[in-house]
């Protein structure tokens, strides 16, 4: 054979090999869906049941769930959305909401959810939505608007000798007055703190789930649906002391440069979610959840919500919005509901979501979750929240001393953020 | 063998500049092909990783960047007048990056030459103790900070250990004040490890015979350091002393671990700033800005310190 017919041998088989691959490469659509939650977290059996579902459903599409740690979570999403393979869809928190669709990086997903057949839009609660729409364009599903609940540690309470939860709600005096002296005979009797912040995230991380609802216990609030910041209003400051009080005075909440982990049975109450619950599965202690205490004001029901979206760079934002529909349906939305609960009225109001998480009773579920849901407000949000949550935890961290001018310290905060929130 | 040797000498028979033959190139050409082809890749990786982003960071310090939204606008110098009129934030950075270098950069230096003096020592033990020193220098740095983290709450840890003889320390990573100092002192422990074995190869290198005959005309041992020891380390001291510095310019991880910057911003240093700006509320364009004056101010302090080491350094070949 001639070095010519090898040479036109060897770019024949080039050819056709780039042929097949492109059309194999044609036929596969991946759809690439960003996730904070771990592969090997027990809420990915629902998500992985669901993807199974719609790669059977549509073949030659695939799934792929890229998990990125929450801590990071907005930063690697960026950058990869600045890059040139950018993920097809994935989760948002409320906090991102604004500042997303705000940049236009979101996709409008309302042309596929109208036309699909027995979606029923209209099943989702507006109020709840109302972070994610504009106008008639939607930019995200909420799969889970979850409110924030008071955790305790059942085996300290009851160790400690003082009234349950319950009992406090049935005499009518749950509130932080009674609860805080509670948490103070558990910490004297028991060595035990009465009371952790969210994740421990108070003085470091996520602090806005642990003050928003003393706040609102109280009547206040970080900033007010104007963004008219109203932190060193009469109720805020309130609910600011009872907390201080409780960290400082009374010594029954953990105090600031102090690790320790509710779930490990540190701490005989916290505020968390329903998906937080998850980590109690194997806990050595009898624990339960109860609604937020009140304050002055009426019970606070404060809720965190992520949605899923469609980015606006994916090659194939007609697909990945699909999938969402896919992953919003009736009865999707039902299998995620164990733990991340609902705005879809139809499973709210269900059977099928009371009895979704085996290890929290339906009353229960009932009388706490879907009450705060039905009754709830997001927790705040801001197109600069980034910069407005560096200022205000700087400023916070003066707070976090004994003796801090609580009311001096909040004038401060309210007026170093209240340029960024009028931006 | 032989024809390897034979080779050789037909090479350096060859007069530079002559044409050997077969090629277009004559030998001295053919060398400096040869020698650039060596270094090519490293000088791609130098143009596209290093030289690139120097350049592209100078140009997006004039724009509005938005990592986010993918927004570019120029603005000019907007983003220095901010940070020099506006940002509440800058002045109190560059305060705590002055404070950080201030504090670690002596204690490193001096720690590791006092180190290094004794470590070169011939008593028994001392292996142990040279490992024990650059053990920390090895350590991943993530591990350091969060055991760190652990050690210096506020009741337990390094706290607990005070109290059991009777002292009450301070909360360390929760008091504006000590926090810094925490971070400090935990840097200089992970850090000094490296300075102390470049100390001690340059300490090695020193004749004995000056510190002898210094020591038969009645030299003692502050004297022998002071006007011995000390000067003929110069070149190393310097070596030692810009390395410190650009390293405690640098820091990032430790801080974003141990304090995430706090508390009330006490640690928030000049890099940990611009991740904030750049990665978390997307100001690429401002982020840039702030690593320009970081450049800027890395370069100043070495031109600097090249300059004092005409002054300062004897020893220098």
């Amino acid at each position: 054979m001639s070095i010519k017919r090898v040479f036109l041998f060897a770019v024949l088989t080039s050819l056709l090999s780039l042929v097949a691959l492109s059309a194999s490469a044609q036929d596969e659509i991946t759809i690439r869906y960003t996730l904070w939650i771990p592969p090997d977290a027990g809420q990915m059996e629902a998500f992985n049941a669901i993807k199974a579902d719609y790669e059977e459903m549509n073949p030659g599409v695939v799934i792929e769930y890229d998990f990125i740690p929450f801590n990071d979570y907005e930063s690697v999403l960026t950058l990869q959305l600045s890059g040139t393979n950018p993920p097809d869809a994935g989760w948002l928190v409320e906090r991102s909401a604004p500042t997303f669709i705000q940049a236009g990086v979101l996709a409008d997903i309302a042309p596929v959810l109208n036309s699909a057949e027995g979606y029923d839009f209209a099943d989702f609660s507006e109020p709840a939505m109302s972070l994610w729409t504009e106008g008639e364009s939607v930019y995200g599903i909420p799969f889970s608007t979850s409110p924030f609940l008071f955790i305790y540690n059942k085996t300290l309470w009851e160790e400690a000798g003082v009234a349950l939860p319950d009992d406090l709600i049935a005499e009518g005096n749950w509130n932080w007055a009674t609860v805080s002296e509670s948490l103070a005979t558990i910490t004297e009797s028991t060595g035990t703190y009465g009371f952790q912040s969210n994740d421990a995230a108070l003085y470091t991380g996520n602090f806005w789930i642990t003050i928003v609802p003393m706040l609102r216990a109280y009547g206040g609030d970080v900033w007010d649906a104007d963004n008219q910041c109203v932190l060193n209003s009469e109720g805020s400051v309130e609910g600011l002391t009872v907390l201080h009080s409780m960290i400082f005075d009374a010594e029954s909440a953990v105090p600031p440069g102090t690790e320790i982990d509710f779930f490990a049975g540190d701490a005989a109450s916290t505020i968390g979610q329903l998906s937080r619950v998850g980590r109690l599965a194997d806990a050595e202690f009898a624990w339960d959840i109860a609604p937020l205490p009140s304050g002055s004001a009426d019970t606070p029901y404060v809720i965190g919500q992520a949605a899923m979206s469609v980015f606006n760079n994916s090659a194939n934002s007609d697909v990945a919005a699909d999938f969402v529909r896919f992953m919003t349906t009736q009865e999707n939305v039902t299998r995620l509901s164990a733990y991340f609960p609902p705005i879809r009225a139809s499973v709210l109001e269900s059977q099928a979501f009371l009895d979704a998480n085996p290890s929290i009773a339906p009353e229960r579920i009932n009388d706490v979750v879907a009450t705060a849901i039905n009754n709830g407000t997001v927790l705040a949000s801001h197109p600069n929240f980034p910069t407005i949550e560096l200022t205000t935890r700087a400023l916070l961290d003066e707070l976090w001393t004994p003796g801090a001018d609580i009311q001096a310290t909040a004038d401060l905060i309210c007026g170093a953020i209240q340029p960024l929130l009028d931006q | 063998m032989e024809s390897s040797m034979m080779n050789s000498d037909s090479i350096h028979q060859s007069q530079p500049g002559r044409k050997t033959g077969d090629g277009w190139l004559n030998l001295r050409q053919r060398e400096s092909l040869m020698g650039y082809l060596f270094i090519a890749p490293q000088m791609l990786g130098f143009f596209i990783f290093v030289l690139g982003p120097i350049i592209a960071i100078f140009i997006f310090s004039t724009q509005n960047r938005n990592l986010l939204s993918g927004i570019n606008t120029p603005i000019g110098l907007d983003n220095y007048i901010r940070m020099m009129e506006t940002d509440p934030f800058f002045p109190v950075v560059v305060r705590n990056s002055v404070i950080f270098t201030s504090g670690l950069v002596p204690l490193n230096v001096v720690l590791a030459l006092v180190l290094s003096m004794l470590l070169t020592t011939k008593i028994r033990g001392v292996t142990f103790f040279r490992t024990l020193f650059f053990a920390p220098v090895i350590t991943s740095a993530v591990a350091w900070a969060i055991v760190w983290r652990f050690l210096l709450q506020g009741d337990q840890g390094i706290n607990s250990f005070l109290a059991m003889i009777g002292v009450e320390g301070p909360n360390w990573l929760r008091e504006p004040g000590w926090a810094m100092a925490s971070v400090i002192v935990t840097r200089v422990i992970k850090n000094v490890g490296l300075n102390i074995v470049i100390l001690m190869a340059a300490l090695q290198n020193i004749p004995s015979d000056y510190s002898e005959a210094a020591q038969v005309d009645g030299a003692n041992l502050w004297q022998r350091i002071r006007y011995i020891t000390i000067p003929l380390l110069g070149p190393t001291l310097m070596v030692v002393i810009v390395l410190t510095i650009i390293g405690s310019l640098k820091v990032f991880d430790h801080i974003l671990l141990m304090t995430g910057g706090g508390p009330a911003n006490a640690t928030n240093v000049l890099v940990y700033y611009i991740w904030f700006n750049a990665f978390k509320t997307f100001q690429m364009g401002y982020a840039s800005a702030l690593a320009v004056v970081l450049f800027a101010v890395t370069m100043i302090i070495t031109i600097v310190q090249w300059v004092l080491r005409r002054t300062y350094v004897y020893n220098e070949d």
